[in-house]
């Protein structure tokens, strides 16, 4: 098929040069000649090389319509009638093939800008030849109205200049579009539909320059399969990278966005995922993201799984990069909805975390201001009492064993209170309370806090924590002497530190109260480590965020 | 003896009144918060006055300021300081360099009448008072080549009760020692620990203090 068409290619040009001769037109059937052949072979190349495009088979069309109006040269009056009826369609097949780059079809306004055009180069030419027009051997002269026939002639070159105009601010509005390496490319197909639109116009007038603008427009026009066959390359080499894609993809790398990024040659692209049971797009972290409006989505059973952000693209190369990316997306989706997952559980321990938090707050409170300040006054009471009392012994024993119940009472209660909520820490900030921790401590603490202010409440309580549970474990287990803590800020991360000079060896996998430590530190999004070699000493560190 | 009390409490306020009326004080002003306290104490001049360390309107540190305030600005009228926490540092903040006429009790000592009027007393006339929750698990804590290993268990005692800021008769009565008996330790433990034996009565609580605390504290 494709090799007939060459041989009726090379056929159609021996035809022209045949056709020109006896009217002296060889410089004229040159050109056209140059544009059947730069037309039909670039065409029969891209068909060639991406059969599943339309554009290659349009520009063989073109080829092959740009030598039908040669055949108006013919001194046959039925070839120079069928000529001059096809003499303006190549006007419109340039504007189809130009608008329908790259794919091969039409979409949008360009599609009845395109039919609009055949319709003209039809129609209306067709029209002028019944009303007369173009002189004797027309065939399908019904009326003789040459001077109203030139008239509609006229509205016919201004109409079909029109749209090819019309057609040069489409090209326009994909220039802006379009991934740099294709601009050029636009670029000389509107310089093409430019030439021949200021042509058009030209010939309503009989001016001297016609003949050469004539010529310097088909030259252009040949010239434009040129440059597409360049841009063919240019594709064969984002082909070649999705290729490249397809190799990177099968290392199973964790974040697929750069692979994506190198095949699309957008540093901007990247791989979203749907995630249905959070009815929400994340990125490959499983953090929440917006989903741009110029995303390629990726289905499965109707459903969206993934979605490509990136720049305008040239659209056969994103549907080998969605093809690409699909085969291995179920593992880059099943990670981030893992992470997603992570985030999630993180998040709500830190709520419930901050929740417990808040009550235990709470109930600290309610027991200062209550059971303690009622016992308070209770044993008050009890010792106002006592000491009223006239002496009688057994009296005074009675209450002064009550009054015993009651400290115990208060003692206890006391711890409970303090078990509950650290009051020291809201009322005087984590310096105060620290000190006051260092000074109940078993072993001697060398004590250093470098701030300048308070911090948010749940930082300061993880902190005093770590410092409470790390110095209450030097004194169980680290056999140590003296403990040093240091508490610094860090920019936006507060650095709490434990060390000892103990024995070592620290269990620091369970029931030694760090795992509760490093919950609450992580629930915050800080974390916690402990070294712990036999026979050096211990060391804790907590990292806590708290800009 | 004239006293301010600051307690935001009622039942409390009117107790510990009623208290120190029988124990022969003249309680001069009854304050629910630190701004009343701290008008009273300017314009009544009381001798002592006895702070509850968590008052409104915050319940945080209201009642420490207040008394870190009148210690600064009148030095004539004596601080106890009332908590039901047991907070050695804020102990410290109130002491800051001197304990003389300073105190920080524990609000349960209350119900011993004798004692706590002691206290009060005691602090008023320029002597300290120290939780003894404070000083024991200060005395307990271990410390490298412990000095106070060094000690007899007649002479920990002692050492306890210097800590709580009692007076060499307090704890001579106490012990049921004769004073110069008392002496004698006190110069014995400042021997062994180390310690000067400079100063009056008032002045060796803090030395003792921090002597037991031995911490190494660098403020921010």
């Amino acid at each position: 098929m494709r090799a007939g068409l060459a041989v009726a290619g090379l056929a159609a040009a021996a035809m022209s040069i045949a056709l020109a001769r006896p009217g002296g037109h060889l410089l004229q059937a040159g050109l056209f000649v140059w544009i059947l052949l730069a037309y039909v072979s670039c065409g029969l190349l891209a068909w060639t090389r991406r059969p599943e495009s339309a554009f290659g088979r349009l520009m063989v069309l073109v080829g092959f319509g740009a030598s039908l109006s040669t055949l108006a040269w013919s001194s046959n009056a039925l070839l120079h009638t069928v000529g001059l009826a096809l003499d303006l369609l190549v006007v419109a097949l340039f504007l189809h093939v130009f608008l329908a780059f790259p794919s091969g079809r039409l979409s949008g306004p360009a599609r009845p800008l395109v039919v609009t055009a055949y319709a003209v180069s039809i129609g209306l030419q067709l029209t002028v030849m019944v009303l007369g027009g173009f002189g004797p051997g027309n065939l399908l002269r019904v009326f003789d109205a040459p001077s109203v026939a030139e008239v509609v002639h006229g509205v016919e070159l201004v109409t079909l200049s029109v749209l090819l105009l019309a057609g040069l601010g489409l090209l326009g509005v994909r220039l802006r579009a379009e991934p740099r390496a294709v601009r050029w490319l636009i670029g000389s197909f509107a310089l093409g539909l430019l030439s021949l639109a200021v042509l058009l116009v030209l010939g309503l007038f009989v001016i001297p320059g016609f003949a050469q603008v004539q010529q310097a427009t088909l030259a252009v026009l040949g010239l434009a399969p040129v440059a597409f066959l360049a841009g063919l390359l240019d594709a064969r080499l984002a082909r070649a990278s999705v290729g490249e894609l397809v190799l990177a993809l099968r290392r199973e790398p964790d974040d697929l966005s750069p692979c994506l990024a190198r095949a699309l040659r957008d540093p901007t692209a990247s791989l979203l995922y749907w995630l249905p049971q959070y009815r929400s797009w994340v990125d490959h972290d499983g953090a929440p993201a917006a989903l741009p409006s110029s995303a390629t989505l990726i289905e499965r059973d109707g459903e969206p799984v993934a979605a490509i952000t990136h720049r305008p693209a040239d659209r056969e190369l994103l549907e080998a990069v969605v093809a690409a990316v699909e085969m291995v997306i179920d593992n880059g989706r099943l990670r981030a909805e893992l992470r997603a997952g992570l985030l999630e559980v993180r998040a709500s321990r830190a709520r419930v975390l901050e929740a417990g938090r808040r009550e235990r707050r709470r109930l600290e409170r309610d027991l200062h201001d209550g059971a303690q300040q009622r016992l308070v006054g209770l044993s008050l009471r009890l010792g106002l009492l006592e000491s009223r009392l006239n002496d009688d012994p057994a009296a005074r024993q009675a209450l002064a064993a009550a009054r015993e119940e009651v400290a115990t009472s208060l003692s206890e209660l006391r711890d409970l209170a303090h078990g509950l909520y650290p009051a020291v820490l809201s009322g005087h900030g984590l310096a105060v309370a620290l000190e006051s921790a260092a000074a109940q401590a078993t072993v001697p603490v060398r004590l250093e806090v470098g701030l300048d202010s308070r911090l948010p409440e749940p930082v300061e309580v993880a902190a005093y924590y770590v410092v409470c549970e790390s110095l209450t474990n030097v004194g169980r287990h680290a056999g140590a002497s003296t403990a040093r803590v240091e508490v610094n800020r860090a920019g936006d991360v507060l650095v709490v530190e434990i060390a000892d000079d103990g024995v070592g060896g620290a269990d620091t996998t369970s029931g030694s109260g760090l795992r509760g430590l490093a919950d609450r530190v992580e629930a915050l999004g800080g974390t916690l480590r402990v070294w712990s070699p036999g026979g050096g000493g211990t060391r804790v560190r907590a990292d806590l965020p708290c800009g | 003896m004239r006293v301010a009390i600051a307690e935001d409490s009622v039942l409390l306020r009117e107790g510990l009144a009623a208290l120190l009326t029988d124990a022969g004080f003249d309680v001069v002003a009854r304050c629910g918060d630190a701004a009343a306290l701290l008008s009273a104490v300017s314009s009544l001049g009381p001798q002592v006055a006895v702070v509850d360390i968590r008052m409104p309107p915050t319940h945080t540190d209201e009642g420490l300021r207040a008394a870190i305030t009148i210690r600064d600005r009148h030095p004539s009228t004596a601080v106890l300081m009332l908590s039901q926490h047991v907070e050695p540092a804020l102990a410290m903040r109130l002491f800051a360099d001197s304990a003389a006429g300073a105190g920080y009790l524990l609000k349960d000592r209350i119900s011993d009448v004798a004692e706590f009027v002691a206290a009060v007393r005691r602090v008023a006339a320029g002597g300290t008072a120290v939780d003894p929750v404070i000083v024991s698990s200060l005395v307990a804590r271990r410390r490298p080549d412990d000095p106070l290993d060094a000690l007899t268990p007649r002479e920990r005692e002692v050492l306890e009760l210097m800590a709580s800021g009692h007076s060499n008769q307090g704890i001579a009565d106490r012990l049921f020692l004769t004073l110069r008996a008392v002496e004698k330790y006190v110069s014995s433990v400042f021997g062994k620990l180390g310690l000067p034996a400079t100063g009056g009565e008032s002045r060796r609580v803090l030395a003792v203090l921090l002597f037991l605390r031995q911490d190494q504290v660098f403020p921010g």
